[in-house]
């Protein structure tokens, strides 16, 4: 079997990823935790297809200034990894790190930008190993790309990716949660589809 | 009138003589903004993608420059525009990230400019004024009662255009 949008996934196959998504976000966590000393606790993954306007939506709307970087998987898995943190959580990173809190998103300067890309990208690196060594798969992961913005643009760059193939998107998005869930930052996958059908058959979901 | 009519993305909203036509947080996206300023009839559609494919199944025209363009041209028509009158507003096709490298499908945000550009060439409509490319999002916003075009983004001052 087969599956050319992401639509026809069944529930078996939504169900796996969201095992590996749970697996990746939990090996993420731990290395959030480490990293900011602090206890950081995670929400079970969710896998979400939807239509462009609604994934921003449900991401928090157009408009939502984001902290989000990005990472580009290629390799036999390939895709975009995207770590998007809103504002109270950026400001725990800096807090954690000793560099001081901010009042708004220009505030940020270089220090402090690079300290959130670090950080980024120990998280994103943590997630992909997880998933590399559960499913058996090599991922490669290009440098780290940021951007501080509105949601919906950033949100346009995967879209742009798929938009040849697919005119939906599918997520699977972790949450971190700080201080009891007042703070949280998304951690998304988006395979594209070839490589969905590749990890998808490797885990045998699709050899009934 | 005050009405405002939010255009998504790979979609196109049009209306006369009154109401606001908004599209939230373009990034390498281009919103382009067609109106005639005599019928008072204007159009925003929101494109993703330069062109559609040859063969493509793709039912949404809206997603690509070239189709999106011309289908909003003929809708207006219907609705009293003349085509000759046509002026556009362009806005959008940054690059968000900075990718070593790039991505797949290179700087996407360029390319959707060039396309909107080539087939507003082609349909002998002139492109009045265009505030494009960088590295950020803009929300536009064109109002069909006048025909004024306002860009809001984050951390810059608004641009009436």
């Amino acid at each position: 079997m087969k599956i050319s949008k992401y639509e026809e996934m069944n529930g078996f196959a939504i169900d796996m990823l969201r095992e590996i998504g749970s697996i990746g976000t939990g090996n993420a966590a731990t290395a959030l935790s480490n990293t900011l000393s602090a206890k950081i606790s995670m929400s079970l993954p969710e896998v979400k297809i939807m239509g462009y306007n609604q994934v921003i939506d449900f991401l928090g709307g157009p408009e939502k200034i984001v902290s989000a970087v990005l990472v580009h998987m290629t390799g036999e898995f390939s895709g975009i990894m995207l770590y998007l943190l809103d504002f109270d959580f950026v400001n725990i990173v800096f807090e954690r790190l000793s560099l001081g809190k901010i009042e708004h998103f220009e505030d940020i300067d270089e220090i402090r930008a690079s300290a959130i890309a670090e950080v980024s990208n120990i998280i994103i690196s943590s997630y992909a190993n997880a998933v590399s060594q559960l499913s058996s798969i090599s991922i490669n992961l290009s440098v780290p790309a940021m951007a501080i913005n509105m949601l919906g643009g950033i949100m346009s760059v995967p879209m742009i990716e798929y938009g040849y193939v697919t005119d939906t998107i599918m997520v699977v998005d972790g949450k971190f949660i700080y201080n009891g869930g007042e703070m949280t930052s998304n951690l998304i996958m988006l395979p594209d589809i070839k490589s969905l059908n590749f990890l998808l058959n490797k885990l045998g979901v699709f050899n009934e | 009138m005050n009405k405002e009519i939010a255009v998504g993305i790979a979609d196109m909203k049009f209306t006369r003589m009154e109401g606001r036509l908004i599209t939230y947080a373009l990034g390498s996206c281009v919103g382009v903004c067609l109106y005639d300023p005599i019928a008072k009839v204007g159009a925003m559609v929101h494109i993703m993608l330069p062109q559609r494919l040859e063969n493509s199944a793709d039912a949404n025209v809206y997603k690509f420059a070239d189709t999106g363009i011309r289908a909003t041209i003929k809708k207006m028509e219907v609705f009293g525009a003349l085509k000759r009158r046509l002026i556009a507003k362009i806005a959008g096709g940054a690059k968000m990230f900075d990718i070593p490298g790039g991505g797949s499908l290179g700087n996407i945000g360029q390319r959707n400019i060039e396309s909107v550009r080539n087939t507003l060439r082609e349909e002998g409509i002139p492109i009045i004024s265009e505030e494009v490319g960088g590295n950020f999002a803009r929300t536009l916003v064109f109002d069909c009662s006048n025909g004024q075009g306002n860009i809001r983004s984050f951390g810059r001052k608004e641009i009436i255009f």
